[in-house]
This record gives structure tokens, C-alpha cells and sequence, in this order.
């Protein structure tokens, strides 16, 4: 229980170091000249060291791989920018990028791409291609894998319960899981994971509503986004969805309690290691369609390069060979992390597989969470907090969407 | 002069390490309180300006800051009594024997609290996991009906606090023991001869003689309870929607997630106030009547 002491701590040497840092100007890069650090999110590290192999073996600069915990992302951010000793090239989380460019720890590329004709715009999936993912109205980072949601189901269940084809509208959805709720006494038709902030923004862009408005700031107060709030609230009023928060979406679903979820590509290998005797019994779909239509939200990674690095163009020409569609297609391969660029998208190695091509037509029609300062922790958690407040806290569906409305307004999104 | 010097240069580690990492950042976060310092300003000084009490005045009207300080507040009264007691009642059952049983159990009730957090978050997690928990299975087995431990707001804050308390009482166990073998065996015969049976001996005798080590034990274990954060943090994350998040969790969310610097230390002061205005007042409180 020092944790108040430790974050005392924290505030005090980086207020420290950005009084030290004012005197030296700026700190020099960890890297030398012949090698680049590289931070990774996640626990990918030793295989990218494999994937960048070739590249070192090619330039003779070699690759220091940092892994970073996805849960201490903010930690490292703060503390990389208070010491100014930050890596050379980084993965950013899309739903992160704005808070690391605020930060001032992404060099703005409007003008370095050029030469790189591999990382222009056009060549990555429009979604979150150049604009798309601006900040400010600066390019800051290169799109670098792309993750998604789409509908699991269990085809067996479905089948046994009258279902012959997985429900194309949420009207269809809440109508199925009702019906596959009503199996049992501890049986549920859907799952709706309660820290997924990103699932209810795909669901309000279905129903034709956005949750930014005209002035570029959150809004969510749409017709779209109320009816979103129908269906998220009346899966869990029908009873069609578990309670618990500490619900296991893989462990559900192969036990058949959850036999339909929305969740990412991933999902996909853990199901096959899980419960290899269901190959066949379950399969994947486009997620529900809205009044409006089927939009999916594009999640996924992209490569920033630190702002004050000294090696700017051997971290460009990393990047560049990152965005190889044959690196891309490799990194595929061995972590199984879907491509960003298109001509990988495209490739037959990747669409060969008809679960595989479904997650490339999700992206298709897929659209990135608005770049608000903080996401995750801050406008997301709001939302989360208020759906969930009104679906398993019995709140006020008024009060609790005003109360959001109030606490989201004037958050810039650009 | 050689001779005078001498007591300080003895405490001077200890006073250089304190003003360092105790009083130093407390002046620091003091300062920063009264700024707007977020990751922006900690890149770029001339980003950072003053508030003055702003800070203050927002988490004044912040509901959640309020709710986290009613959490801990409950959490301080039921947390308290139940380690004392717990660990009150171990160490002196622990104490009636000297066997090597006993001596076993005793290193058994230290484990908790030499096991790493993350350890017991996967453990316990497992434990009230309502899926598959073991606990759950028990409700059914019996035929009941399974409880959701995480996910309630209400019983949610009772299971935290039992996995703090379940850890807490280690070392607190400890300390009893040794306060009760301090105890002087005459004292135990002569209220023995007196005819005093083993239930008055321990009332009358063992706990009033127990004083100091309570007080002790009271004091850190009301200013753990104050900085509650590591079973909520691992278990729950403050949730659900804020039903176990503590003071410090409060802190931690807006200090580090939002880099909301100048308002985290704020609150830290405002929670270092509370901290020392209760320690304060047990001191007094306690100064009053003893002179044991």
C-alpha cells in the first residue's frame, strides 16, 4: 500500500526532470547510430526481433526491441517524456495516438514522407490512411497492423435453437439471444465484454448516428446513439446477457453460455487452441447491421517516430520496410496480426482463407474511435460508465445520458 | 565538538532519506497542486500555469472524489476492526501452545503477506471468478445460488476488503505474538492464584498489557486502509462503475492514466491531510489515558 507515496514520487521526479530538462535543452536519444530501439506494445517483442532480421541483415542497423505491457503504456509515456529519453520508432494504440502526439513525443511527418514512396497514404487502408488519423491536422504516425470486431457464433447452437444463419441486424440479434437465452437457467444468448468502450461507438455509426458533432467535439446526443443505447440496454433487460464483469468470452463461448459475441481476430486462435473438437460447430460473420449499416470500429496499431530522435531516417527506413506488404504478410504469419497495407490486404495468401477475408471486408466498412485527448481512460470510460450504469445499476436512462453529455461536451476530437 | 556531532551524523541517513522521498515530494506535489501540469507541460514548461485553488475547488464539487473518499471511509470502519480482531484472536490462539504445530501454523498465517499481489489477484480472481470460481462451485454444490463477487457494487467492496484483511493480518499476527511473549509469565500466575480462569486472565490480564502493540497495530493498519489500493487495483479496478475505488485509486486513475498531475496531488494532499489528522487525533487519544 506505498502506491500514494510512489505516485508522490512520480510527480516529483518528473516535475524534477522538466526543470533539468528546461536547462539542457533536450536529451539525447538512447540509440547510437547504427542501431534503433523500438518500443513494442504487448508481448510481441521476440518475434519482431525475428521480423526485422532481414532489415538488419540488409542496412546493418540493428533493432533494439523494448517490450511495453499494454496496462503500463501510460506509465512509460509519462516517464519517456518527462526524462526526454524516449525510443526512436514506437507502436501507438490508435485509441492512444492523440494523448502521445499532445504529449509532444511524435515528430510531425507531413513533410518526411515523400521520399518513402512505401509509407504514402495511399498505399494503407483508407480508414485510417494520412487525414484519417491526423492530429491536429498532422500526419504523426505510419498505420502499421489493423484489428477489428466481428460476430462469433456457434453455428450448432444457433442450429438447435431454430437459427440458420447468424442475425444480420441487432433487431435480429436481441430477437436470437433472447430466444437462446431462454435454453436454461445460466444460459445467455450474447455477451457484451462491460470494458469494451469501442463496441456501443461501432453500434451508434450502424444506426446512422456519430458521436461527434458539427463543431469537432464529442457529441453523442444522437438519434443513432440513442437507439444504440435501446439495444445495449435491452440485451441485458431481456436477460440475454451475463452480469458478471469478470465474464470469460473465451471460456463462455466454448462452453456454449455465450454462444454469440463480437470480438477481434484474435479471439479466432484462442477458440482453435481452446476446443480444437469444435472446428466446424462455430464460424464468424459481419457484425449486425443498424437502420444504416454494418460499421465496425478499426482498432489496431500505428508507428510513430519519437520527436527528438537523432536518427530520423534510419527510424523512416525501418518504417518503410514495415510497411512492405511482404513484411506485412510475414508479420501475419508468425503473430497473426492483420496488415494495414493494402496490397497485403489484398494478397491471396490472406484472402484465401474465407474466416480471414471476412476480417479484411469488416475493415472495409470500419471506422477509427474520434482522436480525443484520452480515450481509454477518458471519454470511453465515461461512456462505459454510463451504459452500464443504466444496464446493471438500474440508473436513470436520462439523468445518466445528460449526465454524459455534460461530462463528454467540448472534448475536442481532431 | 567531535563528541556532539556524533548523534547526527548517526541520524543523517535516515533525515537525508526521509527529506528526500518523504518531505521533499510532499513540497513538490504541494507546488504542482496548484498548477494545470499534465504530459503537455511536463514536455513543455512554458505549457504550465498557475490555478491557484482551482484544483482544489474542482475536486471539491467532483463526485467522484467524494465517493472515493465515502469508499475509504468505509473501508476504514469495518477494515480496521476486522484486522485487529482477526489478528488479535490468531496471535492468541496461536499463543496458547508451543508445539510444533503450532509453530507451523504460525509461518502458515505469515504467507499472505509475503506473497506478491499479482499472485493473489490471479489466485483470488480465480477464486470469485463467477463462472468457474471455486467459490461458486461450493454455492452451487450446496445449492445455492452463485454469487456474483466482482460484479455487485455492494458485495464487490466486501470481497476486496476481505482478500486486504486476509493479507493484513500476517504481519499483524506477528507483532501480537511477540507483544505476547513479552508478557511476564508471573503476571499469569498470580492471577492464577488469584483464581482468575483462562477467559478472565486474558480480558483483564493479557489484552490490557497488550496496549502498546494494539495501539500499533491500530495506527498502521488505519493509514493502510487510508491508501487502500492494491486488491481493488488488481481485482476490480475501482469498479464496478467506482463501487471499490479507494482514495489512492482515485488518485491513480486521474494522476497517472489521465496525467492529470496538478489535480492527482491535489487530492494527495487532501488525502495526506486526513491521514495525518486521524494519527494525530489516535495520538492524542491515546496519550490521555496511558501510562502503562
Amino acid at each position: 500500500m506505498k502506491h500514494l507515496t510512489r505516485l508522490v514520487t512520480g510527480v516529483l521526479s518528473a516535475s524534477l526532470t522538466f526543470g533539468m530538462a528546461a536547462c539542457s535543452a533536450s536529451t539525447p536519444s538512447t540509440s547510437t547510430d547504427n542501431s534503433l530501439t523500438f518500443w513494442i506494445m504487448g508481448d510481441s517483442g521476440a518475434n519482431f526481433q525475428k521480423l526485422t532480421e532481414p532489415f538488419t541483415k540488409e542496412t546493418g542497423i540493428a533493432v533494439n526491441v523494448t517490450a511495453i505491457p499494454w496496462d503500463s503504456v501510460d506509465e512509460r509515456l509519462t516517464t519517456a517524456v518527462a526524462s526526454g529519453k524516449g525510443p526512436d520508432l514506437l507502436q501507438i494504440g490508435l485509441t492512444k495516438l492523440r494523448q502521445f502526439a499532445d504529449a509532444g513525443a511524435l515528430m510531425k511527418l507531413d513533410n518526411e514522407l515523400g521520399s518513402y514512396p512505401g509509407l504514402a497514404a495511399s498505399n494503407f487502408a483508407d480508414a485510417v490512411a494520412g487525414q484519417a488519423t491526423a492530429v491536429g491536422g498532422s500526419i504523426v504516425s505510419i498505420p502499421w497492423v489493423a484489428d477489428t470486431r466481428i460476430l462469433y457464433y456457434r453455428s450448432d447452437i444457433l442450429g438447435e435453437a431454430g437459427i440458420t444463419k447468424p442475425p444480420a441486424t441487432w433487431e435480429q440479434l436481441r430477437k436470437d439471444a433472447k430466444t437462446l437465452a431462454d435454453r436454461g437457467a445460466g444460459q445467455y444468448g450474447y455477451y457484451i465484454p462491460q470494458w469494451d468502450s469501442t463496441l456501443p461507438v461501432g453500434m451508434t455509426w450502424s444506426h446512422g448516428g456519430d458521436i461527434v458533432g458539427p463543431k469537432g467535439t464529442i457529441d453523442f446526443d444522437s438519434a443513432g446513439f440513442n437507439k444504440m443505447v435501446d439495444v445495449y440496454t435491452g440485451l441485458y433487460a431481456d436477460g440475454s446477457v451475463p452480469l458478471n464483469a469478470d465474464f470469460d468470452q473465451a471460456q463462455g463461448f466454448v462452453s456454449g453460455m455465450a454462444p454469440m459475441l463480437i470480438s477481434g481476430p484474435y479471439l479466432s486462435k484462442m477458440i482453435r487452441d481452446a476446443a480444437p473438437e469444435l472446428d466446424g460447430k462455430w464460424n464468424v460473420a459481419m457484425i449486425p447491421a443498424g437502420t444504416q449499416s454494418s460499421t465496425s470500429v478499426f482498432l489496431g496499431s500505428s508507428l510513430g517516430i519519437w520527436a527528438t530522435t537523432k536518427q530520423k531516417d534510419n527510424a523512416l527506413k525501418l518504417a518503410n520496410f514495415l510497411s512492405d506488404p511482404a513484411t506485412q504478410l510475414k508479420w501475419y504469419e508468425i503473430q497473426g496480426e492483420i496488415p494495414t497495407v493494402k496490397a497485403a490486404l489484398n494478397d491471396s495468401t490472406f484472402t484465401s482463407d474465407p474466416m480471414v477475408k471476412l476480417y479484411a471486408q469488416q475493415l472495409a466498412s470500419s471506422k477509427v474511435i474520434p482522436m480525443v485527448p484520452n480515450w481509454d481512460h477518458g471519454t470511453g470510460e465515461e461512456l462505459l460508465n454510463a451504459l452500464n450504469s443504466i444496464a446493471l445499476n438500474g440508473a436513470d436512462r436520462g439523468t445518466a445520458l445528460a449526465d454524459l453529455y455534460k461530462k463528454t461536451a467540448d472534448t475536442s476530437a481532431k | 565538538m567531535k563528541q556532539r556531532a556524533v548523534p547526527y551524523i548517526l541520524a543523517a541517513p535516515a533525515v537525508i532519506l526521509l527529506m528526500t522521498f518523504g518531505i521533499f515530494p510532499i513540497l513538490v506535489a504541494a507546488v504542482v497542486s496548484f498548477t494545470d501540469l499534465d504530459v503537455v507541460g511536463l514536455a513543455d514548461m512554458s505549457k504550465v500555469a498557475f490555478v491557484g485553488f482551482d484544483n482544489y475547488a474542482n475536486l471539491f464539487h467532483d463526485p467522484d472524489f467524494w465517493k472515493a473518499l465515502a469508499n475509504t471511509g468505509l473501508f476504514v470502519v469495518f477494515g480496521v476492526p476486522a484486522i485487529v480482531i482477526c489478528s488479535l484472536g490468531v496471535a492468541l490462539a496461536l499463543n496458547s501452545s508451543n508445539g510444533r504445530f503450532m509453530k507451523v501454523l504460525r509461518s502458515f498465517y505469515f504467507v499472505p503477506a509475503i506473497t506478491g499481489i499479482v499472485a493473489i489477484s490471479l489466485v483470488w480472481g480465480y477464486l470469485y471468478n463467477a463462472q468457474f470460481g471455486l467459490f461458486n462451485w461450493i454455492l452451487t454444490s450446496l445449492g445455492a445460488d452463485p454469487l456474483p463477487w466482482l460484479s455487485d457494487p455492494a458485495l464487490a467492496k466486501f470481497s476486496v476488503a476481505l482478500v486486504a484483511i486476509w493479507r493484513g493480518t500476517g504481519l499483524n499476527i506477528i507483532i501480537f505474538l511477540a507483544a505476547l511473549q513479552g508478557i511476564p509469565q508471573e503476571y499469569r500466575e498470580a492471577a492464577a492464584i488469584d483464581g482468575a480462569g483462562r477467559w478472565r486472565t486474558t480480558v483483564s490480564i493479557v489484552i490490557p498489557l497488550l496496549r502498546f502493540a494494539l495501539f500499533f497495530v491500530t495506527v498502521t493498519t488505519m493509514i493502510a486502509w487510508l491508501q487502500f489500493f492494491d486488491e481493488p487495483f488488481v481485482l476490480t479496478d475501482g469498479g464496478p462503475l467506482g463501487a471499490t475505488t479507494s482514495a489512492s485509486i482515485f488518485l491513480y486513475k486521474h494522476g497517472i492514466r489521465l496525467n492529470q498531475f496538478g489535480y492527482a496531488s491535489a487530492g494527495s494532499l487532501i488525502l495526506l491531510a486526513v491521514i495525518a489528522a486521524v494519527t494525530v487525533l489516535q495520538l492524542r487519544v491515546k496519550g490521555k489515558d496511558d501510562d502503562v
